[in-house]
């Protein structure tokens, strides 16, 4: 017999342990902002126009789809900020206003609102969203064209591209240590791999992300680098550089633990998480695109109502029709 | 089986209705069809290989009896200064989805191939379709003779095929095989008709 | 219930426009409203079907026995379908090649049966012409409107004229395939909003 008092919940009045939506958005906030303000200093003026435009499209779009749809005006959770501030993070410092309000126009209103909200969407928002963006404008996401005027006291190259156009001749320049510190092109909030594992971390302690999601997700491209690296270890570049690079960081810590687009059970996240480093790297190396982390995150979203099936068998008698 | 015998009557009826309806539309369109099939699709083809002829190319043509087969063909005359010098015509070979039509040019005077150009085809998008656009690929035909059998260098010709597309470069050099011969059969002839006609 | 020629007509504009009120007929609708002028070919091919259909069925109801009509709606439709593609090839041979495949499959477009099935079959010739008529031009409204959204947003022209200027960067994704699902979808979602009120 199954223990009687272990799913008995008791008499009302309950209490309520003071969280909220808005708390877990606002702290994901707080965990972008060491990276975040490392990609200000890196990209200047331009950045912050581009990351304010983006936070405040974002949520006048919601604004917008709140009155469109009479419904309580949703804005103050923070969810449409940090979806702004996760799309700006991925993005050039130098990109036309146009694009980062349809960018978030996209993500908001396609990606969220449409599936009635916040816990409804199928994808990322925000991946989405850059997907979209690089079907229709890859020009203007290239970030060797859209950095062109800036001086770096480093290789100023988006490690990928020169990792797609050269193999991994094109590295030479990139160290381990620099690229962790940000010496490298990219998005605005993506460059600076320690503050974006300094938040992760602090997101995952603080239990707002599952750190099984992140760890396999970073696993899954280990695994993944290492197997092409050991086979050719001229053509691939070995794995440190795959998680340093691109996406892989703010894919693992802030795209992929997305709440209703990942699964919810044990093993189905660890499988979501490592299909999904898989994938990266496979498109990586194989695949026409640059970087992998945008495809690699669209797809485990997809597949993870699937993946999250696999549960632990019940014990003793299940209840068909409970 | 009264409903039986209405049910045979009723199909039977409708169908040689539709039939013979079709069969009078089809037969009365049929030559507009073929003249629109020149202007939209042999027509640019016929223009890219035939590049600064001083006649329409598409108008002046002439059809000339193949052996063993049933319906003629059309031979396309390029006019350059006021000499008839280059004749086209449609070959066609299987390429990877299906059957693909060449036009190919030969220059009458120096027995040479002039060009090579895609009008139909069903091949991959974005691998074989490049046929249509990849004049790296066309041009290695052109200047070749006009008895010469194009090969791909995998079997053990001179033509590079197009990266990824051998079968649909094997295709070509099939068609283009198989226009020289005809060529060869009909020269005689074909260069009689092509003396007609003037610029 | 029974209404008048002019409210068979009319309903095929608003209260059963396909495809957004019956989502029918979505092959089509995806498939070539890249441009205005491929939408507008494709909703006037299926209006012909559709009327010449709608005429010949509700006229031979009496005669087809119920077991086989559908298979006596198919051969009328493919036969209509076949006069189409003929005159297609033969008077707008561009837009023919345009249509491709598509001008074939109005045959199975259930739009056609739909109305063969459901109304022709069951009311008079005038009705069904009526019917047939409307459902046909609410069809090639549909069509026209989200192709001019797609080449709009898309292409940044309008039935091959450019309006943005040359300063606007066409949002491509809209003529790929998944836009072609997200404009149905935008457009259903304010269908149904301004139905609402």
């Amino acid at each position: 017999m199954p223990n009687p008092t272990k799913l008995t919940v008791s008499h009302a009045p309950f209490l309520h342990d003071g969280s909220e939506i808005s708390n877990k958005q606002y702290n994901i906030i707080a965990a972008t902002l060491i990276a975040v303000i490392a990609g200000l200093l890196q990209y200047g003026i331009p950045a912050l126009g581009v990351l304010t435009l983006s936070v405040g499209s974002a949520m006048a779009w919601e604004l917008l789809m709140n009155l469109l749809t009479r419904r309580p005006v949703s804005i103050g959770d923070g969810n449409a900020a940090l979806i702004g501030l996760l799309f700006a993070m991925l993005l050039p410092a130098v990109v036309p206003w146009w694009l980062v309000v349809t960018g978030t126009f996209v993500a908001v209103v396609i990606g969220k609102q449409i599936y009635g909200g916040i816990g409804g969407n199928p994808f990322n928002p925000v991946v989405v969203a850059y997907a979209i963006l690089m079907i229709s404008w890859p020009m203007f996401l290239d970030f060797n064209a859209a950095l062109v005027d800036y001086q770096f006291d480093f290789t100023a190259g988006f490690p990928l591209v020169l990792y797609e156009a050269y193999g991994t001749a094109g590295l030479e320049s990139f160290s381990p240590g620099g690229l962790l510190l940000g010496q490298q092109a990219g998005g605005i909030g993506a460059t600076f791999g320690l503050g974006l594992i300094i938040g992760g971390i602090y997101l995952i302690l603080r239990g707002f992300i599952r750190w099984e999601i992140a760890v396999s997700f970073l696993a899954g491209i280990f695994i993944t680098a290492l197997c092409f690296n050991l086979y050719n270890p001229e053509v691939y570049a070995g794995p440190v550089f795959h998680i340093l690079t691109g996406y892989a960081l703010i894919g693992a810590f802030f795209l992929a633990p997305e709440d209703s687009s990942s699964p919810v059970h044990f093993a189905p996240m660890l499988i979501y998480g490592l299909l999904g480093g898989f994938l990266t790297v496979l498109i990586r190396n194989l695949g026409a695109h640059v970087d992998g982390v945008i495809y690699a995150i669209l797809i485990i979203n997809l597949v993870h109502p699937i993946i999250d099936k696999i549960r632990p068998k019940a014990m003793r008698r299940v209840m068909h029709h409970a | 089986m009264r409903e039986m015998v209405k049910m045979v009557i009723v199909l039977t009826v409708l169908s040689s209705l539709s039939g013979g309806l079709l069969a009078a539309l089809k037969n009365n369109t049929q030559d507009r069809i073929d003249s629109q099939v020149l202007t939209f699709v042999k027509g640019p083809a016929i223009e890219n290989i035939l590049e600064g002829a001083n006649n329409d190319p598409v108008n002046d043509r002439f059809s000339l009896k193949v052996e063993g087969e049933e319906e003629e063909r059309n031979f396309f005359v390029g006019v350059y200064d006021g000499n008839p010098k280059a004749v086209a015509f449609e070959t066609r070979a299987s390429g990877y989805g299906g059957d693909m039509g060449v036009m190919v040019a030969f220059n009458v005077e120096s027995e040479e191939i002039m060009g090579v150009s895609v009008t139909t085809h069903n091949e991959t998008p974005g691998v074989g379709a490049t046929v249509e656009t990849d004049t790296n690929f066309k041009n290695q035909f052109a200047g070749l003779p006009a008895d010469a059998e194009p090969r791909v260098k995998g079997d053990g010709g001179s033509i590079n095929a197009m990266s990824g597309a051998t079968i649909t470069s094997r295709a070509v050099c099939k068609a283009v095989s198989r226009a020289t011969d005809l060529y060869q059969q009909l020269q005689s002839q074909i260069k009689d008709k092509v003396k007609t006609f003037t610029g | 219930m029974a209404k008048t020629i002019g409210q068979e007509f009319v309903k095929g504009l608003w209260e059963e426009i396909p495809p957004f009120r019956l989502v029918l007929g979505l092959c089509p609708t995806l498939a070539v409203t890249k441009s205005v002028e491929n939408g507008i070919g494709m909703g006037l091919a299926t209006t012909f079907v559709l009327v010449c259909a709608n005429l010949l069925v509700s006229i031979l109801s009496g005669i087809i026995p119920s077991k086989i009509r559908i298979a006596c709606f198919i051969i009328i439709i493919a036969t209509f379908v076949t006069v189409v593609e003929l005159m297609m090839q033969a008077y707008a041979y561009q837009l023919f090649q345009n249509l491709g495949i598509f001008i074939p499959l109005i045959v199975v477009n259930c739009i056609v049966l739909g109305r063969a099935e459901a109304f022709a079959s069951k009311n008079k010739v005038i009705p069904s012409f009526a019917d047939g008529l409307g459902i046909g031009v609410g069809f090639t409204l549909s069509l026209t409107a989200i192709s001019a959204v797609r080449e709009c947003l898309g292409n940044g022209t309008l039935l091959g004229y450019s309006i943005f200027g040359p300063a606007f960067e066409p949002f491509s994704f809209m003529v790929e395939a998944p836009g072609a699902f997200i404009c149905l979808g935008l457009l259903l979602c304010i269908m149904n909003l301004v139905g609402q009120k």
